[in-house]
Protein backbone atom coordinates (compact mmCIF):
# COMPACT_ATOMS: atom_id res chain seq x y z
CA UNK A 1 0.00 0.00 0.00
CA UNK A 2 2.99 2.11 1.13
CA UNK A 3 4.93 1.84 -1.94
CA UNK A 4 1.81 1.90 -4.30
CA UNK A 5 0.86 5.72 -2.47
CA UNK A 6 4.65 6.39 -2.94
CA UNK A 7 4.37 5.67 -6.81
CA UNK A 8 2.14 7.52 -7.49
CA UNK A 9 2.61 10.53 -5.70
CA UNK A 10 6.31 10.63 -7.46
CA UNK A 11 4.76 10.18 -10.60
CA UNK A 12 2.52 13.11 -10.37
CA UNK A 13 5.19 15.27 -8.69
CA UNK A 14 7.26 14.53 -11.82
CA UNK A 15 4.42 15.39 -14.43
CA UNK A 16 3.16 18.30 -12.38
CA UNK A 17 6.80 19.44 -12.03
CA UNK A 18 6.79 18.93 -16.07
CA UNK A 19 4.32 21.02 -16.22
CA UNK A 20 4.83 23.79 -14.10
CA UNK A 21 8.48 24.33 -14.67
CA UNK A 22 7.45 27.59 -17.52
CA UNK A 23 5.44 28.83 -15.31
CA UNK A 24 8.06 29.05 -12.31
CA UNK A 25 10.76 30.08 -14.61
CA UNK A 26 8.03 33.10 -15.76
CA UNK A 27 7.13 33.77 -11.73
CA UNK A 28 10.58 33.57 -10.90
CA UNK A 29 12.22 35.53 -12.99
CA UNK A 30 9.20 37.95 -13.00
CA UNK A 31 9.44 37.84 -9.29
CA UNK A 32 12.95 39.13 -8.93
CA UNK A 33 12.38 41.63 -11.64
CA UNK A 34 8.95 43.07 -9.41
CA UNK A 35 11.09 42.48 -6.23
CA UNK A 36 13.15 45.80 -7.16
CA UNK A 37 10.68 47.80 -8.18
CA UNK A 38 12.32 50.48 -6.15
CA UNK A 39 15.53 50.37 -7.71
CA UNK A 40 14.28 50.27 -11.56
CA UNK A 41 10.96 49.89 -13.61
CA UNK A 42 10.71 46.27 -14.58
CA UNK A 43 8.07 46.84 -17.10
CA UNK A 44 8.93 49.93 -19.44
CA UNK A 45 12.85 50.99 -20.63
CA UNK A 46 12.75 54.89 -20.82
CA UNK A 47 14.40 57.07 -23.67
CA UNK A 48 14.90 60.68 -23.12
CA UNK A 49 16.71 62.95 -25.77
CA UNK A 50 16.62 66.95 -26.04
CA UNK A 51 16.17 68.27 -29.27
CA UNK A 52 17.28 71.65 -29.70
CA UNK A 53 15.18 73.82 -31.87
CA UNK A 54 14.13 77.31 -32.27
CA UNK A 55 12.44 79.50 -29.70
CA UNK A 56 8.86 78.83 -30.75
CA UNK A 57 7.23 81.64 -32.43
CA UNK A 58 3.34 80.49 -31.60
CA UNK A 59 1.24 79.96 -28.39
CA UNK A 60 -1.83 79.17 -29.37
CA UNK A 61 -2.66 75.30 -29.79
CA UNK A 62 -2.77 74.75 -33.78
CA UNK A 63 -0.32 76.73 -34.75
CA UNK A 64 1.89 75.16 -32.10
CA UNK A 65 1.65 71.30 -33.46
CA UNK A 66 1.80 72.72 -36.60
CA UNK A 67 5.03 74.19 -36.12
CA UNK A 68 6.55 71.40 -33.45
CA UNK A 69 5.10 68.69 -36.29
CA UNK A 70 7.58 71.16 -39.13
CA UNK A 71 10.74 71.41 -36.76
CA UNK A 72 10.64 67.97 -35.70
CA UNK A 73 9.84 66.17 -38.90
CA UNK A 74 6.89 64.62 -37.84
CA UNK A 75 4.29 63.60 -40.73
CA UNK A 76 1.49 62.81 -38.61
CA UNK A 77 -0.91 64.73 -36.68
CA UNK A 78 -0.66 63.77 -32.69
CA UNK A 79 -3.17 61.73 -30.99
CA UNK A 80 -3.54 64.46 -28.53
CA UNK A 81 -2.19 67.97 -27.48
CA UNK A 82 -1.79 69.63 -23.80
CA UNK A 83 -0.65 72.81 -22.32
CA UNK A 84 0.63 71.81 -19.34
CA UNK A 85 1.62 75.09 -18.07
CA UNK A 86 2.53 79.00 -19.72
CA UNK A 87 5.53 77.48 -21.19
CA UNK A 88 5.06 73.85 -21.89
CA UNK A 89 3.50 71.81 -24.48
CA UNK A 90 2.65 68.78 -25.27
CA UNK A 91 2.08 66.36 -28.37
CA UNK A 92 1.15 62.95 -27.58
CA UNK A 93 1.90 60.81 -30.32
CA UNK A 94 1.57 56.44 -30.11
CA UNK A 95 4.45 55.68 -27.59
CA UNK A 96 6.50 58.74 -27.53
CA UNK A 97 5.60 62.36 -26.01
CA UNK A 98 7.17 65.55 -26.85
CA UNK A 99 7.59 68.37 -24.29
CA UNK A 100 7.98 71.35 -25.92
CA UNK A 101 9.47 74.37 -23.77
CA UNK A 102 8.07 77.14 -25.76
CA UNK A 103 10.52 80.13 -25.21
CA UNK A 104 13.57 78.06 -25.75
CA UNK A 105 12.51 75.74 -28.33
CA UNK A 106 13.99 72.64 -26.41
CA UNK A 107 11.99 69.60 -26.88
CA UNK A 108 12.06 66.36 -24.69
CA UNK A 109 11.86 63.53 -26.55
CA UNK A 110 10.48 60.59 -24.49
CA UNK A 111 9.71 57.40 -24.59
CA UNK A 112 8.52 54.19 -22.67
CA UNK A 113 8.83 51.17 -24.75
CA UNK A 114 7.71 48.05 -22.87
CA UNK A 115 10.65 45.46 -21.92
CA UNK A 116 10.58 42.50 -24.15
CA UNK A 117 9.43 39.14 -22.35
CA UNK A 118 9.70 40.94 -19.24
CA UNK A 119 6.81 42.50 -19.44
CA UNK A 120 4.59 39.73 -20.88
CA UNK A 121 6.20 37.70 -17.80
CA UNK A 122 5.12 40.26 -15.44
CA UNK A 123 1.69 40.75 -16.54
CA UNK A 124 1.12 37.34 -16.27
CA UNK A 125 2.96 36.78 -13.02
CA UNK A 126 1.29 40.11 -10.91
CA UNK A 127 -2.32 39.30 -13.11
CA UNK A 128 -2.47 42.55 -14.58
CA UNK A 129 -4.33 40.62 -17.45
CA UNK A 130 -7.43 39.17 -15.19
CA UNK A 131 -9.84 37.82 -16.81
CA UNK A 132 -9.19 33.41 -17.02
CA UNK A 133 -5.68 34.02 -16.13
CA UNK A 134 -6.76 34.35 -12.72
CA UNK A 135 -7.88 31.07 -12.55
CA UNK A 136 -4.63 29.52 -14.07
CA UNK A 137 -2.82 30.96 -11.79
CA UNK A 138 -4.70 29.70 -8.72
CA UNK A 139 -4.63 26.22 -10.51
CA UNK A 140 -0.55 27.21 -10.55
CA UNK A 141 -0.76 28.04 -7.03
CA UNK A 142 -2.21 24.98 -6.02
CA UNK A 143 0.22 23.11 -8.21
CA UNK A 144 3.33 24.77 -6.47
CA UNK A 145 1.60 23.89 -3.20
CA UNK A 146 0.96 20.24 -4.34
CA UNK A 147 4.96 19.99 -5.62
CA UNK A 148 6.39 20.99 -2.00
CA UNK A 149 4.41 19.03 -0.35
CA UNK A 150 4.71 15.37 -2.43
CA UNK A 151 8.63 16.76 -2.88
CA UNK A 152 9.02 15.80 1.02
CA UNK A 153 7.95 12.03 0.16
CA UNK A 154 9.37 11.44 -3.09
CA UNK A 155 12.82 9.83 -1.18
CA UNK A 156 12.90 7.80 1.76
CA UNK A 157 15.77 7.02 3.83
CA UNK A 158 18.87 8.99 4.64
CA UNK A 159 17.90 11.13 2.00
CA UNK A 160 14.63 11.47 2.76
CA UNK A 161 12.07 13.48 5.14
CA UNK A 162 13.55 10.84 8.05
CA UNK A 163 17.22 11.93 7.06
CA UNK A 164 18.56 15.53 6.09
CA UNK A 165 15.47 16.14 4.58
CA UNK A 166 13.94 17.13 8.33
CA UNK A 167 17.06 18.99 8.91
CA UNK A 168 16.23 21.40 5.75
CA UNK A 169 12.33 21.32 6.18
CA UNK A 170 13.12 23.10 9.39
CA UNK A 171 15.38 25.65 8.15
CA UNK A 172 13.52 26.40 5.27
CA UNK A 173 10.49 27.02 7.76
CA UNK A 174 12.00 28.37 10.07
CA UNK A 175 13.83 30.93 7.61
CA UNK A 176 10.38 33.42 7.48
CA UNK A 177 9.43 32.87 10.84
CA UNK A 178 12.46 34.08 11.75
CA UNK A 179 13.05 37.13 9.68
CA UNK A 180 9.64 37.96 10.46
CA UNK A 181 10.34 38.07 14.38
CA UNK A 182 13.51 40.52 13.58
CA UNK A 183 10.81 42.18 11.35
CA UNK A 184 8.19 43.05 13.68
CA UNK A 185 10.93 43.61 16.77
CA UNK A 186 13.13 45.89 14.95
CA UNK B 1 -7.46 13.30 -31.51
CA UNK B 2 -6.51 14.09 -28.12
CA UNK B 3 -3.50 15.68 -28.79
CA UNK B 4 -5.71 17.40 -30.87
CA UNK B 5 -8.28 18.50 -29.01
CA UNK B 6 -5.64 19.67 -26.87
CA UNK B 7 -3.64 21.80 -29.51
CA UNK B 8 -7.07 23.51 -29.92
CA UNK B 9 -7.66 24.16 -26.13
CA UNK B 10 -4.19 25.85 -25.77
CA UNK B 11 -5.10 27.80 -28.73
CA UNK B 12 -8.37 28.71 -27.82
CA UNK B 13 -7.10 29.87 -24.35
CA UNK B 14 -3.97 31.69 -25.99
CA UNK B 15 -6.76 33.91 -28.21
CA UNK B 16 -8.57 34.50 -25.23
CA UNK B 17 -5.94 35.97 -23.33
CA UNK B 18 -4.12 37.90 -25.42
CA UNK B 19 -6.47 39.03 -28.76
CA UNK B 20 -8.63 42.77 -28.04
CA UNK B 21 -9.27 44.36 -30.90
CA UNK B 22 -12.10 46.71 -28.96
CA UNK B 23 -11.48 50.28 -29.61
CA UNK B 24 -12.41 50.68 -25.96
CA UNK B 25 -10.78 48.98 -23.14
CA UNK B 26 -12.07 48.92 -19.30
CA UNK B 27 -9.98 49.32 -16.40
CA UNK B 28 -11.49 47.90 -12.68
CA UNK B 29 -15.24 48.10 -11.95
CA UNK B 30 -18.17 49.48 -14.57
CA UNK B 31 -18.79 52.97 -14.86
CA UNK B 32 -21.72 53.85 -12.84
CA UNK B 33 -22.65 57.33 -13.27
CA UNK B 34 -24.85 59.01 -16.47
CA UNK B 35 -23.39 62.50 -16.19
CA UNK B 36 -19.88 64.13 -16.38
CA UNK B 37 -18.31 66.55 -14.58
CA UNK B 38 -15.78 68.85 -15.82
CA UNK B 39 -12.87 69.17 -14.83
CA UNK B 40 -12.20 72.76 -14.78
CA UNK B 41 -15.93 73.03 -12.98
CA UNK B 42 -13.90 70.60 -10.06
CA UNK B 43 -10.61 72.89 -9.83
CA UNK B 44 -12.67 76.14 -9.72
CA UNK B 45 -14.49 75.31 -6.68
CA UNK B 46 -13.09 71.09 -5.52
CA UNK B 47 -14.18 71.54 -2.11
CA UNK B 48 -18.02 71.73 -3.24
CA UNK B 49 -17.13 68.63 -4.93
CA UNK B 50 -15.21 66.92 -2.00
CA UNK B 51 -16.01 63.50 -0.92
CA UNK B 52 -18.47 63.17 -4.14
CA UNK B 53 -18.88 60.57 -6.73
CA UNK B 54 -17.88 61.62 -10.07
CA UNK B 55 -16.84 60.81 -13.44
CA UNK B 56 -14.91 62.79 -15.72
CA UNK B 57 -13.15 62.72 -19.15
CA UNK B 58 -10.44 63.46 -21.05
CA UNK B 59 -6.81 62.74 -22.87
CA UNK B 60 -4.17 60.86 -20.38
CA UNK B 61 -1.61 63.14 -20.51
CA UNK B 62 0.33 61.04 -17.67
CA UNK B 63 0.69 57.95 -16.52
CA UNK B 64 2.22 56.29 -12.90
CA UNK B 65 5.65 54.75 -15.08
CA UNK B 66 6.51 52.33 -11.93
CA UNK B 67 3.07 50.56 -10.68
CA UNK B 68 0.63 52.35 -13.18
CA UNK B 69 -1.55 53.30 -10.34
CA UNK B 70 -2.66 56.73 -11.44
CA UNK B 71 -3.32 58.61 -14.59
CA UNK B 72 -3.46 62.34 -15.11
CA UNK B 73 -6.42 63.20 -17.39
CA UNK B 74 -6.35 66.82 -19.46
CA UNK B 75 -8.48 69.15 -18.69
CA UNK B 76 -11.26 71.33 -20.52
CA UNK B 77 -9.20 73.85 -19.99
CA UNK B 78 -5.68 74.67 -21.04
CA UNK B 79 -3.14 74.03 -17.72
CA UNK B 80 -5.24 71.87 -16.37
CA UNK B 81 -5.42 68.45 -15.49
CA UNK B 82 -6.56 65.92 -12.18
CA UNK B 83 -5.06 62.79 -11.23
CA UNK B 84 -7.09 59.49 -11.15
CA UNK B 85 -5.39 57.55 -8.15
CA UNK B 86 -6.05 53.90 -7.93
CA UNK B 87 -4.76 51.79 -5.39
CA UNK B 88 -1.94 49.79 -6.00
CA UNK B 89 -2.52 46.08 -8.21
CA UNK B 90 -6.52 46.83 -8.21
CA UNK B 91 -5.79 49.00 -11.78
CA UNK B 92 -2.40 48.92 -13.87
CA UNK B 93 -2.48 51.48 -16.43
CA UNK B 94 0.05 50.84 -19.11
CA UNK B 95 2.21 53.21 -20.43
CA UNK B 96 0.69 52.72 -23.74
CA UNK B 97 -2.44 54.48 -22.93
CA UNK B 98 -0.50 58.11 -22.63
CA UNK B 99 -2.46 60.67 -25.40
CA UNK B 100 -5.85 58.46 -25.82
CA UNK B 101 -8.91 59.34 -24.41
CA UNK B 102 -10.11 58.02 -20.91
CA UNK B 103 -13.23 58.15 -18.66
CA UNK B 104 -12.55 57.50 -15.31
CA UNK B 105 -14.96 57.35 -12.37
CA UNK B 106 -14.16 57.88 -8.75
CA UNK B 107 -14.61 59.77 -5.09
CA UNK B 108 -13.67 63.46 -5.56
CA UNK B 109 -10.36 63.73 -2.39
CA UNK B 110 -9.44 67.20 -1.16
CA UNK B 111 -6.81 67.35 1.04
CA UNK B 112 -3.82 69.91 2.24
CA UNK B 113 -0.27 68.22 2.97
CA UNK B 114 1.75 69.88 5.17
CA UNK B 115 5.38 71.70 4.41
CA UNK B 116 7.30 68.82 6.37
CA UNK B 117 4.97 66.11 4.74
CA UNK B 118 5.64 67.64 1.07
CA UNK B 119 9.64 67.68 1.81
CA UNK B 120 9.45 64.11 2.87
CA UNK B 121 8.18 63.46 -0.10
CA UNK B 122 10.18 65.15 -2.63
CA UNK B 123 12.96 63.73 -0.98
CA UNK B 124 12.34 60.23 -0.99
CA UNK B 125 11.07 60.67 -4.98
CA UNK B 126 14.24 62.38 -5.40
CA UNK B 127 15.80 59.17 -4.12
CA UNK B 128 14.19 56.85 -6.11
CA UNK B 129 14.38 59.01 -9.18
CA UNK B 130 18.01 60.28 -8.69
CA UNK B 131 16.29 64.00 -10.01
CA UNK B 132 17.17 67.04 -7.85
CA UNK B 133 15.17 68.39 -4.70
CA UNK B 134 15.80 71.54 -2.80
CA UNK B 135 13.59 71.87 0.03
CA UNK B 136 13.74 75.27 -0.36
CA UNK B 137 11.07 74.83 -3.57
CA UNK B 138 8.42 74.07 -1.47
CA UNK B 139 6.74 77.11 0.26
CA UNK B 140 3.73 76.10 2.28
CA UNK B 141 1.43 73.53 2.30
CA UNK B 142 -0.71 72.08 -0.59
CA UNK B 143 -3.83 71.44 -1.47
CA UNK B 144 -4.06 68.45 -3.64
CA UNK B 145 -7.08 67.00 -5.35
CA UNK B 146 -7.66 64.14 -6.87
CA UNK B 147 -10.07 61.32 -7.96
CA UNK B 148 -9.62 58.03 -5.92
CA UNK B 149 -11.08 55.38 -8.39
CA UNK B 150 -11.97 52.00 -9.56
CA UNK B 151 -13.21 52.19 -13.13
CA UNK B 152 -11.65 53.75 -16.10
CA UNK B 153 -12.90 53.38 -19.50
CA UNK B 154 -10.10 54.27 -22.13
CA UNK B 155 -10.74 54.83 -26.05
CA UNK B 156 -8.00 53.89 -28.37
CA UNK B 157 -6.94 56.87 -30.85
Amino acid sequence: MSVRWRHYNRALHRDIGYFSVALIIIYGISGIAVNHVADWNPNYSKSCEIIETAPFEHDERDSVVAEAMRKLGLTEEPLNYFRADDETAQLFYRGTTYSIDLPTGAVLRESNPPRPVLYEMNQLHLNHVKGIWTYIADLFAVALIFLGVSGLFVLRGRLGLAGRGKWLLAAGTLLPLLYWVWYTAS
Amino acid sequence: MTKNLLTVAVLLLAGTLFVSAADKTSYGKPLTLKERTKISAILADPAKYDGKRLQVEGPIVGVCEKRGCWIMIAGDKEKQSLRFKVDDGVIVFPMEIKGQNAVAEGVLSVTTVSTETLIEQGQKHAKESGEAFDPASVTGPKTVIMLKGEGAVVAKK
